[in-house]
């Protein structure tokens, strides 16, 4: 799929189904006992709520032209008791669909961010981050009415509309007949309805990914906007995005509005065709007033389960079209995951070789091809290179970030992908080029590296990096809050924390990916030493174009063309005079300037 | 206390409606529309329980003058049922109309707000940044504007209709029988009683939730956002468990707030229930003593719901009204705040900035902590500057003056002469190329990206400058070439590539002054060369300040600058301070890998 942006419409393939209702049953199984209870309290509460009609009738036709306070007063209490009983069942009711709606809730928010932390990188590189936010945070709060209280009002109003229809055809058969016959008519209607809505409500969906994505890289690139004056065209493209979603809010509606006036006029016609029948058909002396009277009410209360129906199916239509992204999102396959019956990659000695690896992002566009090399433990690393040749792609093959196209990639002789991501990963330390600052303290964003770390391994790790005597200038010192976003730190700073963490980390296998880019020289001078230290008995990846910091390690790997074409110590690649060697000399040339 | 507290709150709930029928400005004759159709529908409402009524008295009660009726005036009832879908008919009309306008106008204010919100945010200062975090700020232009717009196009229309179908319902009663009417109406009182003190209780918890919300959103933004760091350290277990405690407060504050009206709502239908028990003893009464007609009675019966209708959307109107409460405060206090860093007018002269630059006795601080102190320098219109220094010495900060991302809390800063201060800000950063250490991408083609400063740049030009910051070999390449997408931030590409496109970007604005933040760290040496090659034979005058680690990038500049502890500690030529044996030697030294060269 090709990479999406704000301007794009993320396309839906799935048709429409009512399979998404049933898959989001699976939520609703948890709480089935619950959900029952509540459904047994609810009938109880709307069974006793069609006796009153009972009672009014016989109030109407007998006890009043009889003239019997007494008896009147009687089933005025009957009824307070009908509607008591009524009350107390449904608010135990909505008591407990309330926690079970936000519990629903609660579980597919789990699921959808629990299965987001296995999605590969791909998934983040390929779609703006807004339009993943949207569905964890809007999405989910939007179809928790309807998995909640919305299922169990289908169930009830459909109850409550059989109880109707019972009690009516045992007043008058012939009279709840015309009654029924609005159905039909109404489903011809709401069948037209539904084709438009889902559509339009599908567009708004896109239309508020989109906006919410522009939002955010927006927010997160407020800096660069400003510097290039670009506020005034961005805020125009903002104002088209802002359009679109009005425009398409506004489509929306203009079905979902047409829902409840369409019932009301079908259910005015079946009243009149109601009264027509009792009237010229069946004759005054045939009809008597109360029968007429209950079977009006009944059509009143008929149609209000429909009117009800009508609105929660309108929610429906609406919700389904976040539904569908969430389940959309829940489906995505996780490329890279735990096999079955995958083993705990025990304590690792930190032995790594590549067998014969093949690798490509897109299709038809190798990046490596037939890679072989093999690290003893504690060996160190250099990738060299230029950029783009596939540097960054070893290590994360390494990691497991990818899978590989082909061949396999083994630590301690163990294919990587026969043993849990965990168990690998937590033996690892990736440094990446992109230092990503939590918000919260500084001491948390090093503590990330290992959580239950104390205050005195926290200022360790600080100091090993160099980093111990920044932090103390602050005003808060370890303590210090900082925003992801935030100015506070500068980005050679940002790398120094995240290197504490990453030491922090205490891994077997290190890989430092451009760690030290940011870092001036004699911070680095400085760091080295500790990341000696911190080498020694690791296995250690490096990627960087500081000679400097290259010309230590045990071999250094030349990587071009989608593969090694050199390696070997400093020494042997300068005797060898290839690449390295051009490389090496080019840079010595530049800071030849000393002479 | 309490008084005073309630003084405040009602203060605050002015203040938000007042905000909110300014922004309907424009729209407000609409919206009067909108309320005085709905009032007009809510009393067409009433009319079909009339002919309704009308039917039952002429032809169904009464058994003598029914059958007379049916037999002579036939036409009456076919009138009548005429009528009655007739006018159910225009009411539906206009209730579909009505909401359309109730959406029209919400959504034209939501349009309007959300939109000179993003211009605010796009124009606030680096500290506005510093204190906002990405999740809440996008809290309140999604979740909390939507509840700005549920206020305008339901709450409101719902309230109207409440009081209206009320209104128009106790007039038809009062006219039919007042005795029966003041019974029936008597325990509205209640609802004023029951609003009062539901709104004080559910109050403070609407704002939990909101910041629940708005926590849940961060929380999930930023965990997308650092998803590598979260991989990388195999912390999904702990984000996922981090994540449980936000949803599950948020759940919690979700349960709390609907619970509560549940506490309420048995009382309110308990009173919405008495009002058929009423009507059938008191209605029954007046049957038998004859006071009232069976139409009479019919007509009550069917208009009861009008009296029980305001009490039973009472949870949810003022649950409503509160969400909005919240929610709007928050969006105000967006809207309300200014950046300290304003534009100065513009000085209506076109001429092209030269690109002198000059710090006067410039001091700046971060809150307490001061990162410049007393800076004086000079750089010449065309000049080249190198600045050094140690990991958090001060160099970004520096050069941040220059564009003016922050203002010096002492000193000036001038651009060919003119305090920044007072350069029209879009034309001062117009001219001002940067690259900034923190590579920003943008999710768009690598044409749109080089492009940022200029989108109508022909696509030569464009190929131009991505030659010049050696950034076309590697486009070139791609399957997509210029077209291709990058992901968010420059997904997809490696650090060198990103830098160089972000060194293309500020390229393509052909600025007076061009900055660099260390842009070249994560490209190879022999890309570097390629870039200072073009750097030098640039076709446009261009002042270059540049903030490097390497002495390669540094020994050609005019000027050498070396920041120690936010002072400039050394100044020269390349010979100059390789002579003074300082740090510059140092670092020298330290790149020529440590061999003494003489």
């Amino acid at each position: 799929m090709a990479r999406n942006t704000y301007g794009q419409d993320e396309r839906l393939e799935t048709p429409f189904e009512f399979r998404h209702l049933l898959r989001a049953g699976v939520y609703l199984k948890r709480y089935r006992f619950r959900m029952l209870a509540a459904l047994v309290l609810s009938a109880i509460a709307a069974a006793t709520g069609l006796l009153s009609p009972m009672i009014t009738q016989k109030a109407l036709d007998d006890v009043i032209p009889a003239g019997d306070m007494k008896r009147l007063c009687f089933l005025a209490l009957l009824l307070v008791g009908v509607f008591a009983v009524s009350i107390a069942f449904s608010t135990i009711r909505s008591r407990i669909m309330t926690k079970v709606g936000q519990d629903i809730i609660f579980d597919i928010r789990s699921d959808l961010f629990r299965h987001l932390q296995e999605l590969s990188f791909q998934y983040y590189d390929d779609r703006p981050h807004g339009k993943i936010l949207i569905r964890v945070v809007n999405y989910v709060n939007s179809v928790s009415d309807m998995l909640s209280n919305g299922i169990i009002n289908v169930i009830l109003e459909v109850l409550n509309m059989l109880f109707i229809v019972i009690f009516m055809l045992a007043t008058d058969v012939g009279l709840s007949l015309v009654v029924l016959a609005g159905v039909p008519v109404l489903m011809a209607f709401m069948m037209f309805i539904k084709k438009h809505q889902r559509r339009a409500w599908q567009q708004v969906s896109n239309k508020n990914s989109n906006l919410n994505a522009y939002l955010q890289e927006n927010i997160s690139g407020a800096r660069v906007t400003q510097i290039f004056t670009r506020e005034e065209e961005n805020a125009e493209i903002f104002d088209g995005l802002s359009k679109d979603c009005q425009d398409a809010w506004l489509e929306a509606t203009k079905y979902s509005n047409l829902i409840w006036p369409g019932i009301d006029n079908v259910s005015v016609w079946v009243r009149a065709a109601l009264y027509m029948v009792a009237l010229l058909w069946l004759g005054p002396e045939r009809a008597s007033v109360g029968v007429v009277v209950a079977i009006s009410s009944y059509a009143a209360r008929f149609w209000q389960p429909i009117l009800n129906l009508g609105n929660l199916f309108n929610t429906f239509i609406n919700n389904i079209a976040y539904l569908e992204r969430i389940f959309e999102t829940l489906d995505e396959p996780v490329t890279v995951k735990d096999k079955e019956g995958a083993a705990e990659l025990a304590p690792i000695r930190g032995a790594v070789s590549f067998e014969d690896v093949g690798f490509s992002y897109e299709e038809g566009k190798e990046v490596l091809s037939h890679v072989s090399f093999s690290v003893r433990p504690g060996e160190s690393i250099a990738l060299v290179g230029p950029t783009g040749a596939g540097k960054s792609t070893i290590v994360n093959l390494l990691s497991r970030f990818y899978n590989v196209g082909s061949g396999r990639v083994c630590v301690d002789g163990q294919d990587i992908s026969e043993v849990t991501l965990h168990s690998l990963r937590s033996q690892m330390g990736i440094m990446m080029q992109d230092s990503f600052i939590f918000s919260g303290t500084i001491g948390d964003n090093i503590r990330y590296g290992k959580l239950d770390a104390s205050e005195e391994e926290i200022e360790a790790a600080a100091r090993t990096v160099c980093a111990d005597g920044f932090i103390r200038a602050m005003e808060q010192g370890y303590q210090t809050e900082v925003k992801e976003r935030g100015s506070l730190l500068s980005q050679g700073q940002k790398q120094l924390i995240s290197f504490a963490r990453t030491l922090l980390s205490d891994p077997r296998i290190l890989i430092l990916d451009e760690a030290t880019s940011s870092i001036d020289v004699q911070t680095e001078q400085a760091l080295q030493q500790g990341i000696d230290a911190m080498l020694k008995g690791r296995t250690s990846f490096i990627i960087a174009h500081r000679l400097s910091t290259i010309r230590n390690c045990d071999r250094i790997f030349y990587i071009d063309r989608g593969g090694i074409t050199e390696s070997g110590s400093h020494e042997e690649l300068m005797a060898k005079r290839g690449d390295y060697y051009k490389l090496y000399t080019a840079q010595q040339e530049k800071v030849a300037f000393l002479n | 206390m309490v008084q005073e507290k309630k003084i405040k709150e009602a203060a605050a709930s002015s203040r938000c409606l007042q905000w909110l029928f300014a922004n309907l400005s424009g729209y407000g004759a609409l919206y009067v529309l909108g309320i005085i159709l709905t009032i007009v529908y809510n009393g067409m409402q009433l009319t079909v329980p009339i002919f309704s009524q009308k039917i039952v008295d002429l032809f169904l009660s009464g058994e003598e003058s029914a059958v007379t009726n049916l037999e002579q005036h036939k036409d009456w009832l076919l009138w009548l049922l005429v009528g009655m879908v007739g006018l159910t008919f225009l009411r539906t009309f206009l209730v579909y109309h009505t909401c359309m306008i109730f959406e029209r106008v919400s959504q034209g204010m939501l349009y309007r707000i959300r939109n000179r919100l993003f211009r605010k945010i796009l124009n606030q200062d680096m500290g506005f940044y510093d204190r906002y975090r990405t999740g809440d700020l996008m809290t309140r232009l999604t979740g909390d504007l939507d509840a700005v717009r549920h206020m305008v196009a339901w709450v409101v229309r719902t309230v109207v209709e409440c009081v209206s179908l009320l209104l128009s319902a106790s007039i038809y009663f009062i006219y039919l029988d007042p005795i029966m009417a003041v019974s029936i109406l008597a325990l509205s009182p209640l609802i004023f009683f029951v609003t009062l003190a539901f709104k004080r209780q559910v109050a403070p918890m609407h704002q939990r939730l909101r910041e629940r919300m708005s926590e849940l959103n961060t929380a999930a933004q930023e965990n997308i956002s650092g998803n590598r760091v979260v991989k990388a350290f195999a912390r999904e277990q702990y984000e996922i468990e981090r994540f449980r405690k936000r949803n599950e407060e948020y759940s919690e504050a979700r349960k709390e707030t609907s619970l509560l009206w549940l506490k309420y709502y048995p009382v309110i239908e308990m009173c919405a229930d008495a009002l058929p028990v009423i009507l059938m003893v008191l209605g029954g009464f007046f049957l038998m003593r004859g006071r009232l007609s069976f139409g009479e009675y019919v007509a009550y019966s069917g208009l009861l719901w009008t009296v029980a209708n305001p009490m039973r959307n009472l949870g949810n109107i003022i649950n409503e009204f509160q969400r909005f409460h919240s929610a709007a405060q928050k969006v105000m206090e967006l809207d309300a705040a200014e950046p300290t860093i304003v534009t100065a007018a513009p000085s209506g002269t076109e001429e092209p900035l030269r690109g002198r630059v000059e710090f006067r006795n410039v001091s700046f601080a971060y809150g307490e902590r001061e990162v410049l102190h007393r800076v004086d320098l000079t750089i010449e219109a065309g000049q080249t500057v190198a600045i050094m220094g140690e990991t958090g010495s001060g160099k970004t900060s520096l050069i941040q003056l220059i564009p003016r991302f922050y203002d010096p809390q002492e000193g000036e800063v001038l651009v060919d002469g003119k305090n920044v201060k007072d350069w029209e800000l879009k034309k001062l950063r117009g001219h001002i190329g940067m690259a900034t250490q923190d590579v920003l991408l943008f999710s768009d083609s690598i044409d749109g990206n080089i492009a940022y400063g200029n989108s109508k740049m022909p696509a030569s030009q464009v190929e131009q400058f991505a030659e010049s910051a050696a950034a076309a070999e590697f486009i070139e390449r791609m399957p997509d070439k210029y077209e291709t997408i990058v992901g968010e931030r420059g997904v997809g590409l490696s650090g060198g590539q990103k830098q160089r496109i972000s060194l293309a970007r500020a390229l393509a604005i052909r600025p007076a002054i061009l900055i660099l933040d260390d842009t070249t760290s994560a490209v190879d040496l022999e890309t570097e060369k390629h870039i200072q090659d073009s750097l030098s034979h640039l076709d446009f005058p261009c002042t270059k300040i540049i903030i490097a680690q390497r002495i390669s990038s540094t020994k050609d500049a005019d000027q050498i600058l070396v920041l120690e502890h936010g002072r400039i500690s050394e100044q020269g030529t390349h010979a100059e301070l390789l002579a003074k044996k300082g740090y510059y030697y140092q670092v020298a030294m330290l790149q020529n890998g440590g061999e003494q060269v003489g």
